[in-house]
């Protein structure tokens, strides 16, 4: 897998890279003990993410895409694999290099109904990274938490600094935690479905403070979604990911107006067509009833593969390759 | 005559802060085999509609005034035992969040079956069970799925087995609400597509609550496009998302990404809807407007009639 990695060629330096990364669960044992099954939420993945890059990780629920934000951030170390950030190993940090981490990596998540703690003010969840950093004294902290809640657009009256979460909106709540991750300049943004809780215009404005972000601060982001539309507003490049395997990696326009893994061919597919009223001619690569269980040697989307052949694809696994140009496909037949 | 007519519907709650008009002076109607999608941000009103014709509103609300003519009857007037009767024979709800519309600790096929028996308690347990069959087989559930419980399922199959209990009692009309959102885009094409051929097999009539534009597109006849309690824009689905009239409509337009055509950028739309406890005067929509007019601060717009079934609320 690492000559996956390599395959990109870009003279850009990686930001952030992912090497041969695999995550598995335990679901739990029954209780006369048997240690219950194993579940693979990423499997060997292996990407790079260049500097100043928005790059895409689309999957479905349960697809592992949040996994990898979360193994990328640390919230969680990868069963096998290597992370690099900005050339240096961050798998097994510790310590004070853990916290020297963090304040180069920072996630947003996706439900603002959650992610803030209802008891703190607006001002204090904005300061309170800084105070943990040590970066600012009083009267510096209040500068920067005040021009960095400006630039998501919340132009602050006093009165809005002494508020509490519950007396916000929902875009209004996701800017403060916008807010609260800006406000340490970090290098890496991770975001988690950032706007799968909001209203459509209130989505386009989250989006186009992560473009204002990238503009200003030089962040690179790891943006995670399901929707292959808000992709291809935001991202340079995208990774499709299904069961926790990369099936097709590119540039996103690429990828969304000309599919080749038969996966990305079904999303695309199942997307309401708006605005063309007449019936699209889709792909048809989803079979109507799935194979039901099979071996997990072979092609992670063989259960519901129309193209598949039924022997090659059940028993070996396609790994990532060049198809075009920059993009990679895993599927024996793209 | 259409199956269902509403006429000047509007709704308030009573809060703690004040009245809150949730829906004001709302007409529509819809025939026979067609569906309907209202579509609007968080907080439109939208789901409190739909929850009006099932009469399930909660009990700080007031209806203040309008009609609502389900097969020429007002359902508004009804008493409690005549809506009852009505409610899921006639007028069934899918409800937002599946996975919470299910009871937990009783069986799928045995909750569907309860609807069945209420409504027609002359058929006997195996007919009603025989019934659960047919629908699970047209939601395409596996027979042997039937006696599992909701926690066994999938999110996609919840969702089916909430569309077989819309469809237990072979409803004139099927409110709809939000009835994917929490579902992955491949189940929701599929979901989507079933329930097509479902209303077209048993010419039911259906209305689409949803704030995802490109889903209502995808299923509805008609569109009503709401925005603060009011309706702001009503017609074909070709009209309002072809060439739409109302600057909100546009606005909504313009801030949602596209899969295809030129890569615009998307244009928000500035601040926030109004409060609508002492809602504005005028437009509701005037402080987020590009093209608003200083009469438009104090002067409540007027519907203007543009083709035979397209109007907007704004001149």
């Amino acid at each position: 897998m690492n000559s996956v990695s390599t395959m990109i060629e870009s003279s850009k330096r990686p930001m952030l890279q992912l090497e041969d990364i695999s995550k598995t669960y335990r679901s739990k044992g029954s209780f006369f003990g048997g240690s219950g099954k194993k579940i693979v939420a990423l499997n060997h993945v292996s990407l790079k993410i260049f500097k100043g890059e928005i790059f895409g990780l689309i999957g479905e629920s349960g697809s592992g895409k949040s996994t990898a934000g979360r193994l990328i951030v640390k919230l969680e170390e990868p069963s096998a694999g290597e992370i690099f950030l900005d050339d240096n190993k961050i798998t097994g940090l510790k310590g004070k290099a853990l916290k020297a981490f963090r304040l180069k990596a920072q996630m947003i998540f996706q439900d603002p109904y959650q992610s803030l703690n209802p008891q703190i003010s607006i001002y204090d969840t904005v300061s309170e990274p800084l105070i943990i950093h040590k970066t600012k004294n009083v009267q510096a902290r209040k500068h920067l938490v005040l021009q960095t809640l400006k630039s998501v657009g919340l132009s602050p009256r006093d009165d809005f600094l002494h508020r509490y979460p519950h007396q916000l909106s929902g875009g209004q709540r996701q800017r403060v935690a916008i807010a609260r991750v800006m406000v340490l300049k970090p290098k890496f943004v991770v975001a988690d479905e950032p706007t799968s809780m909001l209203d459509a215009s209130i989505s386009a404005q989250i989006f186009n403070i992560l473009l204002e972000m990238r503009e200003k601060l030089d962040v690179t982001f790891l943006f995670i979604s399901h929707s292959l539309a808000a992709a291809r507003y935001l991202c340079d490049r995208i990774a499709v990911i299904y069961r926790g395997n990369l099936v097709e990696m590119g540039p996103g326009e690429k990828i969304i107006q000309k599919p080749k893994h038969p996966y990305t061919q079904a999303l695309l597919d199942a997307l309401p067509k708006f605005g063309h009223w007449d019936k699209v001619e889709g792909h048809d690569t989803l079979l109507r009833v799935d194979r039901g269980d099979f071996q997990d040697v072979g092609c992670p989307f063989f259960g519901r593969c129309k193209v598949a052949h039924q022997r090659k694809c059940s028993q070996e696994r396609p790994h990532l390759r060049k198809s075009d140009g920059s993009r990679l496909v895993a599927c024996f037949y793209a | 005559m259409a199956l269902l007519e509403v006429d000047n519907l509007s709704i308030g709650y009573q809060t703690p802060n004040g009245f809150l008009e949730a829906v004001e002076g709302v007409s529509f109607s819809l025939e026979k085999g067609k569906s309907l999608g209202f579509v609007g941000e968080s907080g439109c009103g939208k789901t409190t509609i739909g929850m009006a014709l099932m009469r399930l509103l909660p009990r700080n609300t007031s209806v203040k005034g309008g009609h609502v003519a389900f097969e020429g009857q007002d359902m508004l007037k009804m008493s409690d035992e005549d809506m009852r009767l009505i409610r899921w024979k006639k007028v069934a709800m899918i409800f937002q969040a599946a996975m919470n519309a299910l009871n937990p600790v009783h069986r799928v096929d045995d909750q569907i079956a309860e609807a069945i028996l209420t409504h027609d308690p002359a058929s006997s347990r195996g007919d009603a069970m025989k019934q659960v069959e047919d629908l699970f087989q047209l939601v395409d559930i596996p027979k042997g799925r039937m006696r599992d419980y909701p926690h066994q399922y999938s999110g996609g199959m919840k969702q089916r087995a909430i569309i077989a209990m819309a469809l237990a009692c072979r409803p004139k009309l099927i409110i709809a609400d939000e009835p994917t959102t929490a579902l992955d885009v491949i189940v929701q094409h599929q979901i989507l597509e079933e329930t097509k051929n479902l209303q077209k097999k048993f010419k039911i009539s259906i209305i689409y609550i949803s704030h995802d534009i490109s889903v209502v597109a995808g299923v509805c006849d008609d569109i009503g496009v709401m925005y603060a309690g009011q309706l702001v824009e009503y017609g074909s689905k070709i009209e309002v998302f072809g060439s739409p009239a109302h600057p909100y409509t546009k606005a909504l337009l313009s801030s949602y990404p596209r899969l295809t055509g030129e890569k615009d950028k998307l244009a928000p739309i500035p601040g926030e809807p109004p409060n609508l406890i002492n809602p504005p005067s005028g437009c509701r929509f005037y402080d987020r407007c590009p093209s608003a007019k200083v009469s438009c601060k104090t002067e409540a717009p007027v519907w203007v009639k543009l083709t035979q079934r397209h109007s907007a609320r704004c001149s």
